[in-house]
């Protein structure tokens, strides 16, 4: 597509929107004619979480984009239509007005230095696995999608077990726990109401599935999703999703579950015996076996609601990467700040001695034991898995209250949730790595 | 004799023996010295020293005692104490003595050793409680309940008196959760000695709700003064104040000075007691304490009757008890002037304005300036508020100060005189009156600048109507006058107070029209704010697609505007991009 084109589908999709619009544009006007917009991502930037949504609708109107990874913490390329000028002002995003000239010195400086402009051509279908009755601010990435205005539709188990999961480019798992233990509350939480509903939920659900027992329902939709990224699906976990989907990949034919999740104590052997060739990221794992510990296993190295094994937050860097040779994980770390602070979850990170030698890893606390944020393929798709529930809630307890994210609109944390978002959408290249 | 021998016997009189009271006089500073600096170890030596010449010294066993607690190590003083004990000799010391074996035994885990050291102790000092309180706390230090209580029993026992150590054994049942028999011992402990009653109130208070009435019956059946008191107080603290004064009011005796007792006890309690009820009933007492006392108290206490009244909502009888002192020559000077500045601000509030201004003056000399010119003005606002404007003006010709301005500007205003106004809220500035008065006028100034004529009687009239607390013809006056302005000369900030007006009065259609009516390009100083008025009032009215509009095109509309971070806010949370706040 020439330039002409660009602007010309960037036309259409202003002439596609409300009559409502040319009213409520009769008082503002561009403030320049120049032909593009750069999108900083840099301290310059006045809400950085929404600047992404911005890009996303840019590309959902029919638009093209392009990402200038490692340019001013990770700018965006926009065509400057009245769209986006509007859309930007609405929302506070800031802009910069870019004429021919001024872009085509800031190819050069890409060209020479670590960094690279990535299309971004294909708008992602973006699909969150949550239960219906998951509140919309108990989840980062809901709560994210919302506050940048990404549209995205939920999902559960009966669309991940039929076959609706095909339809979507990226999926967020949230804070789930598919080892079908109920984020092991079961016992310490016995009668709050919200854990009575979770477990109703779940074994009407897996009855209505055709499965004996939740754990058994779980570790199929588990598979399902494994599935999903071997035929190139892109899967984003966060919290205890990221540590329960792969204990339940790897759990071929052994019990994981405690009693009072399928009726039958864990295999005693259970971690001699886990199958970790069909888990994603992680290998080695010991299991607990203790049904009133929640905690799964070595792999989180934080273990929050242990009290005699839990670590204190520090904060977590980000790598730095080869952007002409590895764009994928130089767009996942996309920052401003290189070095954020820590945040707890059920799985706040991820023990350096059970990763896989294939896992990247885009996030570490140097000289700690473990690591905050990876990368990997698996088959034709990608995942991702960043520890942790809440980055602008460190110790977030159950019952706080919901994270305010207009509070937050710099919040780096999210920014990596939102990288992931957008990665979908840029052209694919041949990696050399 | 040669000056060589004198010289050897001065240089060998330090080295005499000094005699062995002084000694030990130097060995317990010491000893003392070395406790005070925090050296417990080598106290702990020092005392011990001092034990072994003198086993029977109770400064040096105390001494001891305390030097060992912050070492954590109390049972390594029993051999001292069972070396005192042998040689102990009935003395005025003694008791220490005792004492410390008790908590010494005690914290050493062996209960069955008190009973016979405070028998011991008993023997030596015939029908006192001390030995047998001394043996209860030592348990109770050690959290040994049933010690202590078998402590406080054998007392009873070995004293012939039921009533023996009533105190201590009300706080055991008190910790055993046993309200009605700690109301029992409490009882004749407050007969004996009456400073125990704070102590009673204190803890019986506590009680559950449930168990309120089964106390209270058992107080009905006592009919002696302390009985009645304790159940007045207990009565204010379980938030019946009126039920309090009752209790009291019939057992009052004649002695004067044994009532104004029993009714102050009652009204330090009832100053606790929050709202109108406990308010009326500390007026009530303090009443009848001013009638049981002479000058200058009487006054003091009728003017804390007074407030205690007007807190009560009873003017009546706060401006009986004002009356009173006012009218009372015998009262003294500034107790007079704050009995006539507090009846001035009654008689305000019941609206009776000529009688204010017939005491405020007659009292003017009596007050000090700084008293009597806030009454004035209080006075005044009055006389706005009531709409006789004349009274007003009369009272404020002559007051220039910044707060009189403020008032004269006000004056102006509500007579339709806009220039005026403004020339006396400029003249009056931002720091007359409080923050809220001087917000308030920021904002009529706001109103009045666009605003090119120099009289609108109609707008006087209508900010008059609200300044009554009729908002219903405010909004209507102020309705019409937006109309009558040109927008961008007053009428649309005009209409945008209205709006707000309507808003706040449930008449959101109306409130609708207003905004609109503000929100014009014509009026851009006034159009975001009116805009934002009507988004908020359509998110309200549950019409969030209308509300998205509305803010957005003020966002678009006027970008530099100050409420667009505002403006913003609502927009995500129309939206569902935010949690609502």
């Amino acid at each position: 597509m020439n330039r002409r084109e660009f602007l010309a589908r960037g036309a259409a999709g202003v002439l596609a929107l409300s009559p409502s619009l040319a009213t409520s544009l009769r008082g503002f006007r561009l403030a320049s004619s120049a032909p593009w917009l750069l999108v900083p991502m840099d301290d310059a930037q006045s809400d950085h979480l929404k600047a992404y949504g911005l890009t996303f609708r840019m590309l959902e109107r029919g638009g093209r984009a392009e990402w200038f990874l490692n340019y001013r913490s990770g700018s965006f390329l926009l065509p400057a239509d009245d769209a986006i000028t509007r859309d930007a002002a609405l929302n506070g995003i800031t802009v910069e007005p870019l004429e021919d000239s001024r872009l085509v010195d800031i190819r050069g400086e890409i060209q020479g230095g670590n960094m690279d402009a990535v299309p971004l051509e294909k708008v992602p279908k973006v699909a969150v696995y949550a239960p219906p009755n998951a509140a919309p601010w108990d989840d980062a990435v809901t709560m994210a999608l919302n506050y940048a205005g990404i549209r995205f539709e939920k999902v559960w188990d009966p669309e991940v077990l039929g076959s609706k999961l095909k339809t979507y480019d990226w999926l967020h798992l949230h804070h789930e726990d598919f080892t079908g233990q109920y984020s092991k509350f079961f016992l310490n939480y016995a009668g709050s109401p919200w854990l009575v509903d979770m477990v109703n939920s779940n074994r009407a659900m897996a009855r209505q599935m055709g499965y004996p027992s939740v754990p058994a329902e779980k570790r199929a939709v588990a598979v399902a999703i494994a599935n999903y990224v071997q035929r190139g699906g892109f899967l984003f976990a966060m919290c205890t999703a990221t540590e329960t989907l792969d204990l339940a990949l790897a759990a071929d034919k052994v019990d994981i579950a405690a009693s009072y999740a399928d009726g039958t104590p864990m295999d005693a052997d259970a971690s001699q015996r886990m199958r970790w060739d069909e888990a994603l990221a992680f290998q080695g794992a010991t299991l607990e076996l203790n049904p009133t510990i929640p905690v799964y296993s070595d792999i989180d190295g934080h273990q929050v609601n242990s009290p005699d094994r839990r670590q204190p937050l520090g904060s977590f860097s980000l790598f730095n990467f080869s952007a002409k040779i590895d764009p994928v994980a130089t767009m996942l770390v996309q920052n401003h700040r290189q070095v954020i602070p820590d945040f707890y979850g059920l799985t706040t990170s991820f023990t350096r001695k059970t990763l896989k030698p294939s896992v990247t890893v885009l996030a570490d606390e140097p000289g700690a034991p473990w690591v905050k944020y990876i990368h990997g393929e698996h088959g034709e798709g990608t995942w991702t898995f960043f520890g942790g529930h809440d980055p602008e809630d460190p110790q977030h307890q159950i019952g706080d209250v919901p994270t305010d994210l207009s509070l937050h609109p710099h919040s780096p944390g999210y920014r990596l949730i939102l990288n992931n978002v957008l990665f979908p959408a840029a052209k694919k290249k041949e990696l050399k790595t | 004799m040669s000056h060589g021998w004198w010289l050897g016997v001065a240089l060998l009189l330090p080295l005499a023996p000094r005699p062995l009271a002084a000694q030990q006089d130097s060995a317990m500073s010491r000893a003392f010295e070395l406790e005070r600096r925090g050296n417990y170890s080598q106290a702990v030596e020092a005392y011990r020293a001092i034990l072994a010449a003198r086993p029977a010294d109770a400064s040096a066993l105390l001494g001891l005692e305390r030097a060992l607690t912050p070492l954590g190590r109390e049972g390594d003083i029993l051999p001292q104490v069972r070396a005192a004990l042998a040689v102990l000799k009935p003395s005025p010391t003694s008791g220490a003595v005792f004492g410390v074996a008790l908590r010494a035994w005690a914290a050493a885990g062996l209960p069955d050793s008190l009973r016979p050291v405070a028998e011991r102790w008993a023997a030596m000092a015939p029908g006192d409680e001390t030995p047998y309180r001394e043996w209860g706390a030592a348990a109770l230090g050690q959290r040994d309940r049933a010690g202590a209580r078998e402590a406080y029993a054998r007392a009873r026992e070995q004293l012939h008196r039921s009533d023996a150590l009533a105190p201590e054994v009300a706080q055991l049942n008190f910790a055993d959760g046993d309200f009605a028999a700690s109301l029992r011992e409490w009882l004749p402990a407050i007969r004996r000695v009456s400073g125990y009653r704070t102590s009673a109130v204190s803890m019986l208070s506590q009680a559950p709700d449930s168990l309120h009435p089964e106390l209270l019956s058992q107080l009905s059946h006592e009919r002696d003064l302390a009985a009645r008191r304790l159940e007045a107080d207990l009565r204010a603290r379980w938030g019946d104040p009126q039920g309090a004064l009752e209790s009291l009011q019939d057992a009052l005796p004649a002695d004067t000075a044994l009532a104004v007792e029993a009714l102050r006890g009652l009204a330090d309690q009832l100053r606790t007691v929050p709202g109108r009820d406990g308010r009326a009933a500390l007026g009530r007492i303090l009443e009848q304490i001013a009638d049981r006392t002479r000058e200058p108290e009487r006054s003091r206490t009728r003017l804390e009757a007074a407030r205690a009244y007007t807190a009560a909502g009873q003017r009546d009888a706060a401006r009986r008890m004002l009356t009173g002192i006012a009218d009372d020559r015998s009262a003294p000077g500034t107790i007079a002037a704050g009995a006539s500045s507090t009846l001035v601000q009654v008689l305000i509030g019941e609206g009776k304005l000529d009688e204010a201004a017939r005491r405020l003056a007659e009292h003017r000399n009596e007050m000090g300036a700084d008293e009597y010119a806030p009454l004035e003005r209080r006075l005044v606002q009055a006389y706005l508020q009531a709409g006789d404007l004349a009274r007003a003006d009369s009272l404020l010709t002559g007051d220039s100060t910044v707060d009189g301005l403020a008032l004269a500007g006000r004056l102006h205003l509500y007579r339709g005189d806009i220039a005026g106004a403004i020339e006396r809220f400029k003249a009056a500035g931002p720091f007359a009156g409080d923050r809220e008065e001087a917000t308030e006028r920021t904002g009529l100034l706001a109103l009045l600048q666009p605003i090119e004529a120099d009289t609108v009687p109609a707008l006087g009239q209508a900010l008059l109507a609200l300044a009554r607390g009729d908002t219903s013809h405010a909004v209507a006056g102020l309705d019409k006058v937006g109309g009558d302005l040109p927008a961008d000369k007053g009428g649309a900030e005009v209409h945008l107070l209205a709006g707000r007006l309507a808003a706040a009065a449930g008449k959101p259609s109306d409130a609708e029209r207003m905004f609109k009516a503000a929100a014009v390009p014509s009026a851009p100083g006034t159009a975001p704010a009116a805009e934002l008025a009507l988004a908020e009032l359509l998110l309200d009215q549950r019409r969030p697609a209308e509300a998205v509009a509305q803010l957005e095109h003020l966002i678009l509309t006027y970008p530099s505007s100050a409420l667009v971070p505002q403006a913003r806010r609502r927009l995500d949370e129309a939206r569902g991009a935010v949690p609502q706040t």
